[in-house]
């Protein structure tokens, strides 16, 4: 009887560890939808070379979790979705562990429609509209979302004094539609009043005739805001101060550039803001030193630190599964809480799997970004998507 | 009313940028019934020459200059390199090369320099508004104006009054004739592809001006724009080019400032409608060219 239990004890433990111990020597496979051309480029591209960078990091150290070497299946989706999803089944056919898709919600959620089925977990490079998680359960976020960011931006525009704002929207995208109506709720949540919404096409050449609306506003907004992107933010910031409004304008973190910060006084005490902050002797500037010693490129945008982070979730939701499964994976990632990360740390737990993760806010000054505070989103007075 | 003349005053700058465009593309199209697609590339090309003289510490005259000539060497290129290749082939290959030639260019600038935006600081005073009357202006949009009017009129003059104009004008006619008549036909087309560069590269100027940056993909919108203002104004025909282009940007102005605020998000769908309205009306366009070859 002894020599049976002993046996069974030992067959039980092999076979408790066996899931394990038969894909300790596997490689952990992440599919990479990354759009090395087409307008979605100036997102994935700085996303990718983070990402890259710290999966190089990753495997020197052993791979994910310290023992799974990470080998990634990169597909350049040319920031089309209709390739998107062609990668998506094929990341599926795979039976790839993880999945990244390009950094908007549009494309993120069209692949997870396809691979939340297959319960393999997919985390948008840095696409921030909130409803893109409802494609599936097994969809995810990796930036401070729209709606945490008006939150935040919201709260500090009524701290500031504005009573009144007018935003700038375009139904060309969920970030620029929704961004600034988040804000416009908040806002009105702290205090403040919406005046008004005009609506611009992206890409649209002039902005003159919607500057020619506002400076005929009566009354007068207070504060502007917009989620404008490049290169329709710089027509519009250009053709607003051209034409001698100098009403204060607000952005949000796509205003994060050097492009915007070099477009001299026209941007001059712009507030947006940023999923985050390089300060001195953080860990976010360490890894900005290293990245550019490494690969010769500044990391002048937070989409790379981003890319790292990524990589961080990963690796944080792989060790608390214990199991490189996709399914158990995805289930620990959207459990996870208060994990630290570079740029700053992360909570899926309770978050519909967009992560909750600080908001910076950031005033352009003489071309520098100036950094003002960081905080959470107030859950009171955070939008709901 | 102040609101009426300010909101005309930036309906006539943008047509006129479109106009500028539009002709660029109608030159072409009237002597290799060619519609380059890949004209917006030209604008972009021009973007990133200002840019880098500019970067390079030389004065913004100076950018501006070589931006133009910029354009004009791309476009008479493209001629060289693709088009002169493809003479003779019918409109669809025409136009499919114009499509790969504009992807190969956005690629190149994607990957050689950056997918990213990049700011062109051009001097305060063009950001700067100017009172005509009580109407405040600014004064790029005045700028837009004039240098359109400037523009066309320098055109009209070469057209009318120097023998590779008045050639080219007889080409629009009847290609085949003008080579009978021993005029090189090589020469004439490079000549309305310098001419549809140097207009891209004008259009360009004002289109960073206004836009204070420079990307690879800044030439995609402005020659939908152009094709669109083209077939309005009736392919083959320069004036319709002009009239096409000043309709279509006071048809986006006008819906902009006017439309309810509700109404907004629909502005380009009921903008589209308007001009598929004129053409349902008058389907060879305003100002309809003498012998239009539509694919």
């Amino acid at each position: 009887m002894k020599h049976y239990l002993g046996t069974t004890a030992i067959a039980a433990v092999l076979a408790a560890s066996m899931p394990f111990a038969a894909l300790a020597d596997d490689e952990y496979v992440i599919g990479v939808a990354v759009a090395n051309s087409g307008g979605l480029a100036p997102f994935s591209q700085p996303s990718f070379d983070g990402f890259s960078y710290c999966v190089d990091q990753k495997n020197a150290e052993g791979g994910i979790a310290g023992q799974y070497p990470i080998r990634l299946e990169v597909r350049d989706t040319r920031s089309d979705i209709a390739e998107a999803v062609k990668f998506a089944q094929e990341f599926v056919d795979l039976s790839v562990n993880f999945i990244v898709a390009p950094p908007d919600g549009d494309p993120t959620m069209a692949m997870g429609q396809i691979t939340s089925p297959a319960q393999i977990p997919t985390m948008t490079f840095a696409g921030t509209a909130p409803i893109l998680t409802s494609a599936g359960d097994y969809v995810f976020g990796s930036y401070p979302a729209d709606n945490q960011q008006a939150a935040v931006l919201g709260a500090y525009a009524a701290e500031l004094g504005y009573k009144s704002t007018w935003i700038l929207t375009s139904p060309d995208a969920a970030y620029t539609q929704f961004g600034p109506r988040y804000f416009a709720a908040a806002f009105e949540a702290n205090g403040g009043t919406l005046l008004g919404e005009g609506s611009f096409s992206m890409g649209q050449p002039d902005f003159s005739a919607i500057v020619t609306t506002i400076q005929n506003l009566d009354p007068q907004p207070d504060v502007i805001m917009t989620s404008a992107w490049e290169p329709d933010f710089p027509a519009f910031i250009r053709a607003l101060r051209g034409a001698g409004v100098d009403i204060p304008v607000m952005g949000a973190d796509v205003l994060d550039t050097p492009t915007v910060r070099g477009l001299g006084d026209v941007v001059e005490g712009i507030v947006h803001t940023s999923g985050g902050y390089a300060a001195d002797g953080s860990d976010h500037a360490e890894f900005n030193a290293a990245f550019e010693a490494a690969t010769g490129t500044v990391a002048d945008t937070n989409y790379v630190v981003n890319g790292c982070d990524i990589l961080g979730m990963i690796d944080a939701a792989v060790q608390a599964a214990g199991s490189t499964d996709s399914a158990e994976v995805g289930v620990a990632l959207a459990n996870l809480s208060e994990t630290p990360g570079i740029m700053s740390s992360f909570t899926f737990e309770g978050t519909n799997r967009m992560p909750m993760r600080e908001v910076v806010l950031a005033r352009i000054e003489g071309g520098e970004k100036v950094f003002i505070r960081r905080q959470l989103a107030d859950p009171e007075t955070m939008p709901a998507p | 009313m102040e609101l009426f003349v300010q909101q005309t005053i930036n309906a006539l700058s943008l047509g006129g940028i479109y106009a500028l465009l539009a002709l660029g593309l109608a030159v072409v199209f009237s002597i290799v019934r060619l519609i380059n697609f890949a004209h917006g590339e030209v604008m972009t090309v021009t973007g990133y020459g200002i840019w880098f003289i500019l970067l390079s510490g030389f004065p913004v005259g100076l950018a501006i200059a070589f931006g133009v000539v910029a354009a004009i060497a791309a476009s008479m290129s493209m001629e060289r390199v693709a088009f002169r290749q493809m003479r003779g082939a019918d409109v669809t290959t025409l136009l499919i090369t114009s499509f790969a030639v504009s992807q190969i260019i956005q690629v190149l600038f994607q990957t050689g320099i950056s997918a990213r935006p990049v700011a062109v600081i051009l001097p305060d005073w063009l950001t700067d508004s100017i009172m005509i009357g009580s109407v405040r202006v600014g004064m790029v949009s005045v700028l837009s104006i004039a240098v359109v009017i400037i523009s066309l009129i320098a055109l009209r003059l070469v057209l009318t009054h120097s023998v590779t104009g008045i050639a080219m004008r007889a080409a629009a006619e009847d290609f085949a004739v003008v080579r009978l008549m021993g005029i090189s036909a090589n020469r004439i087309i490079a000549t309305a592809f310098a001419i549809s560069g140097a207009l891209a590269g004008i259009a360009a100027v004002l289109w960073v001006a206004t836009r204070g940056s420079v990307d690879p993909l800044m030439g995609a919108i402005p020659v939908l724009k152009a094709f669109i203002a083209t077939v309005v104004g009736g392919l083959g025909s320069l004036g319709g080019a002009v009239i096409g282009g000043f309709v279509l940007g006071i048809v986006e102005v006008y819906l902009q400032a006017f439309l309810p605020e509700t109404l907004l998000p629909y502005r380009d769908a009921i903008a589209l409608s308007i001009i598929v309205g004129i053409l349902v009306l008058r389907p060879d366009g305003l100002l309809p060219g003498v012998s239009t070859n539509r694919s």
